[in-house]
């Protein structure tokens, strides 16, 4: 027994992979917190109302998702910092605190729409708001004040897991994988303005702010040396494939059934609802359930990510394994996040719609900011010694950065000029 | 150093004067402040070194001017020198240590209460046309003030409960408390490269910085592992609390050896932050000079002569020479106290005069060293206060000066270094005092 232990242990292929479940975590749970309830419902309105003709879209979103990440993982091992630390310290206060109060309140309204996604789930399962949002929020509330960094990961790292009910569901739906594959692989694009409309909220969606400072945050506060910067970017690249191919499978559910049906939907609760008569309980049962957990998992990271910026960037105590008396701006922040944002969804006639606008438009204001002092830094060789932006990298990363910009400034544009979605 | 207790705007904050109109001899605008460069040597508070100019509006330029070209310092800066004869170069090559670059937004550690914090702004010490580093500012008004928003927040703040702690707040920590780290990655390795603080002076200095970032244990494994001399020299640069925590873990016999062994000031110093029982037992075990002369200074107020004085000092009885003299201070090249200077006393230890290193060397050897003296009225009495030490300091440049108790027995010496510490601590208080 114990020499097949020691082989499990010694082997070299098993001891990296050892190494690796070491390592992994920060990469694939921020880009599967990216598939949260806003971009479920992105991903549902894609499908039912453009079947697979935006399926495309996926692949160009995942490669930006790649460029963009590894960037912040790289930045991560090679100062040992996070995000907020580094604008903080190269740009000044000003700029660090105007950037934090955007956050903030960007994330405010973004978890107020994970709250509104737990709502919804469960009440396809015929559960009251009143019950599930309070009960969540404290959940959530008490995972961070009660849970060690270590904890937190692994419960972040489990409910990862649970994304393979959209996956499930997909096959559910029993879509024509040829025309599945055609639409991905050989697009034929029609540029109407709905259409474009839907292309820009999906990118939108996928690239967020507050993911650069959570997976910047998170592989500094596991530790992670240089060493592991191979298997880092083994992390960071998984997750950035392993969420647009959960995005994919929620376009084709949603496609095989609600676009063929010409059925019109308003947001991932109507989704699932409308996949009950079409593909059966438990398609729909599996979809609100996975919208549960990809909102309560959304509500759990932004406040803590949210949190842990902020501190970072204005100097102040942070860290899940410290006590409330110790870090009293942290605590403060993260509980003042979720009892917010819980509150809102609550509130009878609160205009949670207007506020998923001011979200978008926000989303995308700050977006460009961060990608831009991104570039400035990841192109400072005093800071970044031998992880600096090559040329090659760099002609690839300022065009990806140009190309997100150009399109969530649209993004900006469009949710002014037309509303959501 | 009189003045310095009295003149007004004697502390300013680096976001005061950053970015401020930068004009020549001649009142031609050269540029704005931003940055200012520090000398790194042995002192206590580090003193700048020079200015950084920026010029340009779109493409900046940059240029290092001494400080000693600067002639005035407020709200506008002027220099006197033209503004030709300023080099300005495209890039300003961060060699030196910066304010702005190294200190300001960065994280340093509060050796005090050990843990990592980020400075909001800097406070300087302006005496005469110097520039100190003395505090680090890493409160919630420095914030506010880098934002430019501190007339609201204030007048917000006053108007809402004028009570509030935070309008009299101040969150500093001492520049002698601060260590800056490396701007790269390891987050807590020390930054051994900038040479600064009377740390750098001896080559124990890196041990005691971190000695401070260990838990008492290995603390204590760390110490006990150093050689007999080293350890002495690690002791004296460490933290008061440092000191006294080390002191209690460690048996009285080894605590006892190791207090009889380091200068009678730091000895003292710590053991004031004992308990009275602990202090006795430890005096008990040390030889009987030793302790004589510690438990004399204990009875001394701390800021008084006599607190701050050390009884490390050089003397010569009256009937010596020149080369007596000299030989004293060849003999004790290692000795821990100041060595330039030397005190001739009668047979009651009556302080007959003082002479320093400076005219000895140039003195024939065989005159009798009372009449290469300077005259014997400078010192201080050991009641003496911070202001008149610091008078006397200043008027002399000596780096000692004695001190005499009522018969004019000679009781000790102070440095320069010892009162520099307490000065920056006592004018900023009365600073502060004259605000409010």
């Amino acid at each position: 027994m114990k020499k097949i232990a020691t082989f499990f242990k010694e082997h070299p292929w098993f001891k990296n992979i050892w190494i690796f479940l070491a390592v992994m975590g920060p990469g694939i749970i921020t880009a599967n917190v990216d598939n949260d309830a806003g971009g479920i419902a992105t991903y549902s309105l894609a499908g039912a109302h453009f079947g697979y003709t935006l399926l495309w879209s996926l692949i160009p979103i995942t490669l930006a998702l790649i460029i963009v990440q590894e960037m912040c993982a790289r930045m991560a091992i090679a100062t040992g910092k996070g995000l907020a630390d580094l604008i903080r310290e190269n740009f000044g206060i000003k700029v660090t605190f105007y950037l934090m109060l955007a956050l903030f309140f960007v994330n405010i309204t973004n978890v107020m729409a994970e709250f509104a996604g737990v709502a919804a789930s469960l009440e396809i399962f015929h559960i009251s708001k009143f019950i599930s949002v309070p009960l969540a929020a404290l959940f959530v509330w008490m995972l961070v004040v009660r849970g060690t960094y270590k904890s937190v990961e692994k419960i972040f790292l489990f409910a990862c897991f649970f994304y393979i009910a959209y996956i499930i569901s997909g096959f559910i739906a029993k879509p024509d994988w040829n025309e599945v594959l055609h639409a991905t692989f050989m697009p034929e694009f029609t540029f109407d303005l709905k259409y474009s409309i839907m292309l820009v909220g999906i990118i939108g969606t996928t690239i967020a702010p507050w993911m650069q400072f959570y997976l910047q945050s998170s592989i500094v506060e596991k530790g992670i040396t240089p060493e592991d910067y191979k298997l880092v970017r083994l992390d960071v690249v998984g997750g950035c494939i392993l969420a647009p191919l959960v995005a994919f499978f929620i376009v084709v559910a949603c496609a095989a059934t609600m676009y063929k049906a010409g059925i019109q939907i308003e947001d991932a609760k109507d989704a699932a609802l409308a996949l009950q008569p079409l593909a059966g309980n438990y398609a729909s049962w599996l979809f609100a359930f996975g919208l549960f957990v990809a909102s309560i998992f959304a509500a759990s990271v932004l406040p803590l990510s949210t949190a842990y910026s902020i501190c970072e960037g204005m100097g102040w105590e942070a860290g899940v394994d410290k006590r409330f008396e110790e870090a009293p701006g942290f605590f403060g922040l993260y509980t003042a996040m979720i009892a917010i944002g819980a509150v809102a969804v609550l509130i009878p006639n609160f205009p949670l719609l207007g506020i998923m606008y001011f979200s978008q438009v926000g989303n995308g204001i700050l977006l460009p900011f961060i990608l831009i002092y991104m570039l400035i830094l990841i192109n400072d060789k005093d800071l970044m010694g031998e992880f600096v932006n090559n040329r090659a990298f760099n002609v690839i990363a300022v065009l990806t950065v140009v190309v997100v910009i150009a399109l969530t400034l649209a993004m900006v544009f469009l949710t002014l000029r037309y509303g959501a979605g | 150093m009189y003045f310095l207790v009295f003149t007004m705007k004697l502390f300013l904050y680096l976001s005061e004067i950053l970015g401020s109109k930068i004009v020549d001899r001649d009142g031609k605008i050269v540029g704005k402040l931003c940055d200012v460069s520090m000398r790194m040597n042995a002192e206590v508070y580090p003193r700048a070194s020079g200015i950084v100019i920026e010029q340009g509006r779109l493409k900046h330029t940059y240029a290092h001017v001494p400080f000693e070209h600067v002639s005035q310092l407020d709200e506008e800066i002027s220099l006197d020198i033209p503004v030709g004869e300023i080099e300005f170069q495209n890039k300003w090559w961060k060699n030196d240590f910066t304010l702005c670059a190294d200190v300001l937004d960065q994280q340093v550690v509060d050796t005090d209460h050990q843990k990592v914090v980020r400075v909001n702004d800097v406070h300087l010490l302006r005496v005469d046309n110097r520039l100190y580093l003395a505090h680090v500012d890493v409160g919630l008004r420095g914030i506010v003030r880098r934002l430019e928003w501190t007339p609201l927040v204030d007048a917000m703040v006053k108007l809402c409960s004028p009570q509030s702690k935070y309008l009299t707040r101040e969150d500093f920590i001492s520049w002698k408390n601060t260590q800056v780290l490396t701007s790269g990655r390891y987050k807590n390795v020390l930054r051994l490269d900038v040479a600064r603080k009377k740390l750098s002076q001896i080559p124990a200095a890196d041990l005691a910085e971190i000695m401070e970032d260990l838990d008492i244990y290995e603390k204590l494994s760390l110490f006990k592992s150093l050689e007999t001399p080293v350890q002495r020299k690690v002791f004296t640069d460490l933290a008061t609390q440092e000191k006294q925590d080390l002191i209690e873990q460690l048996s009285d016999m080894e605590a006892a050896d190791l207090l009889e062994n380091i200068p009678a000031d730091e000895a003292t110093d710590v053991l004031s932050t004992l308990s009275k029982e602990k202090m006795l037992q430890l005096t008990r075990r040390m030889e009987n000079e030793t302790a004589k002369e510690l438990r004399m200074l204990l009875g001394f107020a701390k800021d008084s002569a006599g607190g701050l004085m050390t009884t490390e000092y050089l003397y010569l009885m009256r009937e010596g020479t020149v080369a007596d003299a000299l030989k004293i201070i060849k003999d004790n090249v290692n000795f821990p106290g100041n060595v330039y200077h030397i005190y001739v006393v009668d047979d009651n230890h009556r302080l007959l005069g003082s002479t320093s290193l400076r005219r000895l060397i140039n003195e024939n050897a065989e005159r009798p060293i009372l009449e290469v003296c300077l005259p014997k009225n400078i010192f201080v009495r050991t009641d003496d206060g911070m202001e008149e030490i610091a008078l006397l300091l200043e008027k002399y440049k000596f780096s000692s000066i004695p001190v005499v108790d009522n018969h004019e027995v000679l009781q000790g010496v102070i440095t320069t270094d010892d009162v520099m510490e307490e000065l920056i601590a006592l004018a900023w208080s009365k600073y502060k005092e004259k605000l409010v």
